[in-house]
């Protein structure tokens, strides 16, 4: 550096450097000109070479590499060929240090990506960085190459670099004391879970480490311990292998643990192999700092060793986060939790979890498979996303088999997974309660339409695809093949409208004979009542009503059924039909279903008893009855009598009205109209799911229409009350007839006798009778008023709280009520 | 206990309406003219033995009696194609086979007297049925049979099945042709009485009506009796059809009548059929729907009841009750919009002293009888202007009663003996009392009619009336 040449061209640009730095923060360039050029006086001096091995080759492919990753290929065409141009000259002019050269514009190249970061070095006394724009690198190559500056480091004699490596070497191996082969094969120990000479494993910072004492130069250590990470990834991943496999088969880890185990093992023996070849590589002696540079040859530094054991590390630390992220984790939540961390940008990361994930899974794909076309929960592990449980029969489909979400990986959405189960479900439920055999025919045909993808341990991961496509097709062939038996075997509708036909009361004939026979015995008291009696009442409905043409397998089913009594309950309040489902259609009208239908029943059940009484009623009233019924020609009593008449007439027409009307309702707005929506989704099931949420919605449909849901309870009460009215007033008008004939059947023997024999005592017995008969038509006058204002108290409630019903549409029921605006004239003249 | 209805058919006009209904209930329940199940009848869910029932040799017989004092028409039975069908232990024909002579008090008095005979069929049909419902008699009440001894075996039934209900179909005769009957105005009135008094129900069939409706809705120029009668037996099926095929609702005589019939003397019920024909004759009407089907119910020239009403009173006239049976592939939801629409329209007038509607009761039709339209519609209907064909009823008697005319082979027999025609009188004011509370009956005051003058002398005398048997 004693050239006065060099000084000279030094000094220059540093002064350009300065000038053309702005704003500075001294303010005045000049300033810093002395403290920079003695900074880069020092630099140029120092004897420093860097730490890779001269290699021109190596150094041109490493920028091309580069440039490539940049996605800039025409720029490392370009280079390789402004490069081999280079390197074809030779003679005068020609550069003789072409490795130095491009390591450099190398470093540039990587300190100009660095810029950001480097701007502000001067102000520690660095040097600013040269004017990146307009003119990068090329300008400032230009300016240097001409005048030979940087050429002319390369220009020092052989001698000044020997000396200067000699020197180096000495300062290192005075730092060391340990060889870099020796750290080299350690740490080939370490990656292997092997305790050094000098790496070990330290317990207490959990790490492998180089003993303190050691006297190592920091950036050694350094890479040593960055090259150990390695060691303490791998210990991890072979310990939850080492761990998982011996537990087997005390503790379950699942054949999906397995198969992740062996997968990871796979990886290993892959990982082995490399230290293997490496261990070969270190054998051989690593040239010691300038002893013959630039030459290559196999040996492993702790540089190489990095370079080496780069990607591995990657690897390694993913099968460590796995090994972290599934200790815990078992089944499908493990193929889940793999899934979650294959979903990487880094097409490494993705294939490297692919392979993984196709392994772990192959025993999921495989459960899922037999399940869905053998129906066979192969899962000694709970490891599958469905569960089942042990249940009886009835309650198989809708409890016995169940999704475990934690279970389910996530690459298979929830509404495949439902499909999935319930294709498997279907076969079982066929199996089982249906003992049907068919389902296997419908399995073969699914499986042979999908294709090849059905042998066993054909479906992998990755191939969610086909998978998908195996299950709609199962699905719909076993679920078609279980709506044919349902319907066909086990004639689903037929039992369906024998429950309209008998608990919803649509045969009218065999409910009102029932109501006849088993009226006079529902009034006793329930406890007194024989439930093995009714059952021959029933039986005898049945004969003596159209019921009989129905099916025997049907009418077997009909059961009394005598719901839990109180004191003081008639048979009114406990008796109901039951319907016996059995299996496999109990799966559909399970127990709480049955419940609700019996609610239904003992509702309608009262509707016709009201009717019944309202009859009965008519009954005694009946034309012919009543026109020849004669009182003595008293006509003061008459006319209470005819008053007293049409007065239960009229309100007996407005009883009659209510509750024709109300059944109406029942009937056709009801029952009817949900049957006809019901029996359109029952063609349109598709699987055993839809058919039980169709017969749901039926369900529901009818208990809020008629008013039994939670949100008509106000209104219930206020109908219920009114057929409470109509029961009494049955009671009432039954013993005011009673009394009535009573009457004029002493009214008849008085008049008879006395066209006989006249006498004063009778004349007087005459007149005792029409007086009892004003006071029995007063009595019968109060009570009437009674029940007829309570009644139409209770009849404006009602009507009034229609509206108030908005979840269902009751205006139908309203408009045919007030059809002749009978009430609403009656509510406005209040 | 199929709640059994046995139908009793006297006299001429009753025997042949009563013949076609029988035909027509065979048809329609797939019976063969001897009784036998027909193959192809083997689609259950119909009510055969409310009408029939089956003999040892599973023959369907039909609970009916047959009764007639002259053999002609009940010879043709027996000649017919039918006579299998009939049990012939229940067929009466009086001894002499001279007829009533068209004279009420003819028949009334024959019938007396051979009620022993006729009671003891009567009671062998009612003892061979689980749980009787009642009697349906089929007579007409102009001629002398059907009228006299139909009457008197109201009042029998009466007596002694007071429990059971008895419906009549009754045929009124033409008002507008002078009649070859000339007694018929005392007839009606006296037969009128018993149906006021004895009756539960009685549909009237107006054979001016009839006549009208072939004449103008079927086009025939000349209808014949068999034809009107095919109308009749249309009518009777129909009115019939919700207790053959049982349903949710009306599936007894009991409930379909007592809702149409509030109050007891108002018992006299209005038909009307749509769409009609007559003999396989091709249908007029091309498209049946709900409301076309209700509409059309409710137009009176398909109504089998002339209405003698002057305007100002039809505008008065209300319904107490309406029933539609409807028959054939409905969609309730249907009915919800027709009856909505008729409501708009205001097609209808009902009482005001009560609550009322259109009940509208839904049958299915028999598989075995094609028919060219899809929906078909009977309408039984309460409607107070039947008191004009009453009151047209007593104003002939009047003109006849004024004359003192043909009274002479009334008194004949032992009910107007020595010239006692107070049974004439009574028959009248019953007749006039029940016009009155028909027409009480179209006022929003019904309820209180009748109570408000007790000192009112005519009001007592009706109710005088009223109460006397």
């Amino acid at each position: 550096m004693d050239d006065p040449k060099a000084l000279d061209l030094v000094k220059e640009l540093v002064v350009r450097l300065l000038s053309s730095r702005s704003p500075s923060p001294s303010g005045d360039p000049s300033a810093d000109l002395p403290h920079a050029l003695r900074y880069a006086h020092r630099l140029l001096s120092s004897r420093m070479s860097p730490s890779l091995a001269p290699d021109e080759p190596a150094m041109a492919e490493s920028i091309k590499r580069h440039l490539a990753v940049l996605g800039r290929s025409a720029d490392a065409l370009a280079f390789a060929d402004l490069h081999s141009k280079l390197a074809a000259r030779s003679g005068p002019g020609s550069v003789r240090n072409r490795w130095a050269l491009l390591y450099l514009l190398k470093s540039l190249s990587d300190d100009r990506r660095r810029a950001d970061l480097l701007l502000h070095a001067p102000s520690v006394g660095g040097l600013p960085a040269l004017p990146l724009d307009p003119h990068p690198v090329r300008p400032a190559k230009k300016t240097l190459a001409p005048s030979g500056g940087v050429l002319l480091v390369s220009k020092d004699p052989e001698n000044i670099r020997e000396i200067a490596l000699r020197e180096y070497a000495d300062l290192v191996m005075e730092e060391t004391e340990v060889s870099e082969s020796a750290l080299v094969r350690d740490v080939l120990y370490a990656c292997q879970g092997i305790d050094g000479r000098y790496v070990r494993f330290d317990k207490v910072s959990d790490s492998y480490d180089l003993p303190e004492s050691l006297k190592l130069p920091r950036s050694t250590r350094t890479m040593v311990r960055r090259l150990c990470e390695l060691g303490w990834l791998f210990r991890k991943v072979r310990g939850y292998i080492t761990e998982s496999m011996s537990q087997f088969p005390a503790e379950d880890v699942g054949t999906i643990g397995q198969a992740f185990c062996s997968a990871l093992q796979d990886e290993l023996s892959d990982y082995y192999k490399l230290l293997a070849v490496l261990e070969s590589q270190s054998l051989n002696p690593i040239p010691t700092a300038g002893s013959d540079s630039g030459v290559p040859g196999n040996y492993l530094s702790l540089r190489r060793l990095a370079v080496w054991l780069a990607e591995p590390m990657v690897r390694m630390r993913l099968m460590a986060v796995l090994v972290d992220m599934c200790r815990n984790l078992r089944g499908g939540a493990m193929a889940g939790a793999i899934h979650g961390q294959a979903q990487h940008g880094d097409p490494l990361v993705q294939e490297f979890m692919g392979r993984l994930l196709r392994r772990v899974c192959s025993p999921l794909f495989e459960m899922v498979r037999s399940w869905v076309l053998e129906g066979e929960l192969e899962d000694v592990f709970a490891e599958f996303f469905i569960l089942s449980r042990p249940v009886k029969a009835e309650s198989l489909w809708r409890e016995g088999y169940q999704i475990q979400s934690a279970m389910l990986p996530s690459f298979i959405s929830p509404t495949l997974a439902q499909r999935i189960l319930r294709t498997g479900k279907s076969i079982n439920f066929l199996r089982v309660c249906c003992e049907d055999n068919g389902w296997a025919n419908a399995a073969a045909k699914a499986a042979a339409h999908v294709g090849t993808t059905t042998r066993r341990g054909g479906l992998g991961y990755g191939e969610t695809d086909a998978l998908e496509a195996l299950v709609v097709e199962a699905a719909k062939r076993i679920d078609q093949h279980l709506m044919d038996v349902i319907h066909h075997r086990y004639r689903f509708r037929d039992h369906c409208l024998a429950i309209k036909r008998y608990l919803l009361l649509g045969q009218g004939d065999f409910v009102q004979y029932l109501m006849d026979i088993v009226g006079p015995e529902l009034s006793e008291p329930a406890n007194t009542i024989s439930s093995f009696q009714l059952a021959g009442l029933l039986e005898t409905a049945i004969r003596a009503s159209n019921a009989q043409y129905d099916d025997r397998d049907i009418l077997d089913r009909l059961k009394v059924k005598m719901m839990e009594h109180g004191d003081g309950d008639r048979g009114w309040d406990v008796f109901s039909l039951e319907y016996d489902a059995r299996v496999p259609l109990d799966t559909v009208f399970t127990a709480s279903v049955m419940k609700r239908y019996l609610k239904i029943f003992n509702y309608l059940w009262k509707l016709k008893r009201v009717e019944h009484a309202l009859i009965g009623v008519w009954k005694t009233m009946k034309p012919n009855c009543i026109i020849s019924c004669s009182f003595a020609k008293e006509s003061a009593v008459k006319m209470q009598f005819v008053s007293m008449l049409r007065r239960c007439q009229v309100l007996w027409n407005e009883m009659n009205h209510f509750v024709t009307n109300f059944q109406y309702y029942i009937r056709f707005e009801v029952l009817e109209v949900s049957w006809a929506q019901f029996s359109e989704e029952m063609d349109a099931a598709k699987d055993l799911d839809d058919l039980l949420a169709a017969h749901d919605k039926y369900l529901n449909s009818i208990m809020e229409k008629s008013l039994l849901g939670e949100r008509s309870r106000d209104i219930i009460k206020t109908l219920f009350t009114l057929f409470d009215l109509i029961l009494r007033f049955r009671s009432h008008h039954d013993r005011w007839f009673e009394r009535i004939n009573e009457l004029q059947l002493r009214g008849r023997g008085k008049s008879r006798s006395k066209s006989k024999e006249l006498g004063s005592w009778v004349e007087g017995g005459r007149k005792a009778m029409i007086q009892l008969a004003r006071e029995f038509f007063q009595m019968m006058g109060e009570d009437l008023d009674t029940i007829a204002k309570e009644y139409s108290a209770s009849l404006d409630d009602f009507i009034s709280q229609l509206p108030m019903q908005q979840h269902v549409d009751l205006k139908f029921l309203l408009f045919r009520l007030d059809f002749t605006e009978y009430y609403s004239h009656l509510s406005s003249s209040k | 206990m199929p709640r059994e209805i046995i139908t009793i058919q006297v006299g001429q006009c009753g025997n042949q309406i009563g013949m076609e209904f029988w035909k027509q209930l065979c048809l329609e329940h797939g019976i063969g003219k001897d009784g036998l199940l027909e193959d192809f009848a083997t689609q259950g869910g119909d009510r055969k033995d409310v009408f029939f029932y089956q003999a040892d040799d599973q023959h369907y017989i039909p609970r009916a009696l047959l009764m007639d004092l002259e053999p002609r028409v009940i010879n043709g039975i027996q000649n017919s194609e039918y006579r299998n069908l009939y049990n012939h232990e229940n067929i009466f024909v009086s001894e002499h086979g001279g007829g009533a002579g068209n004279n009420w008090a003819s028949g009334y008095h024959q019938g007396e007297q051979v009620v022993d005979d006729i009671m003891d069929m009567i009671d062998r049909e009612a003892d061979g049925s689980d749980s009787l419902e009642g009697f349906v008699l089929c007579h007409s009440i102009a001629g002398g049979t059907g009228s006299g001894m139909g009457s008197y075996l109201l009042e029998t039934l009466n007596e002694r099945y007071s429990k059971k209900l008895v419906q009549t179909y009754s045929v009124f005769p033409n008002q507008m042709e002078t009649s070859d009957v000339v007694v018929q105005p005392y007839n009606s009135l006296l037969t009128l009485k018993r149906l006021t008094l004895n009756a539960d129900c009685v549909v009237v069939l107006d054979n001016t009506a009839l006549n009208r409706i072939a004449v103008e809705r079927l086009h025939l120029t000349n209808p014949t009796f068999a034809q009107t009668n095919s109308l009749v037996s249309t009518v009777m099926s129909a009115s019939t059809t919700t207790l053959r095929y049982p349903g949710y609702m009306n599936n007894d005589l009991v409930g379909l009548l007592a809702s149409l019939i509030p109050t007891p003397r108002c018992h006299f019920l209005m038909t009307g059929y749509t769409p009609l024909t007559v003999e396989r004759q091709v249908n007029m009407i091309r498209k049946t729907t709900v409301l076309d089907v209700m509409r059309r119910l409710l137009q009176t020239k398909n109504i089998m009841v002339s209405s003698y009403a002057r305007t100002k009173e039809a505008s008065q006239a209300k319904y107490i009750s309406i029933l539609n049976i409807i028959q054939g592939d409905v969609d309730p939801t249907q009915v919800h919009e027709s009856l909505q629409r008729i409501r708009e329209r205001k097609l209808v007038n009902f009482i005001e002293w009560g609550p009322a509607s259109i009940q509208v009761a839904l049958s299915r039709k028999s598989p075995y009888v094609q028919t060219t339209h899809r929906v078909s519609g009977l309408m039984l209907a309460n409607h107070t202007s039947i008191r004009h064909l009453f009151s047209k009823c007593l104003g002939q008697y009047e003109k006849l009663r004024k004359k003192q005319a043909f009274l002479d082979n009334y008194r004949k027999f032992p009910m107007f003996a020595d010239n006692d025609l107070s049974e004439f009188d009574e028959s009248r004011e019953i007749i006039e009392s029940l016009v009155d509370e028909y027409k009480a009956c179209e006022s929003p005051d019904y309820i209180k009619w009748g109570m408000e003058g007790q000192g009112d002398a005519s009001v007592a005398a009706a109710l005088e009336s009223k109460l006397v048997v």
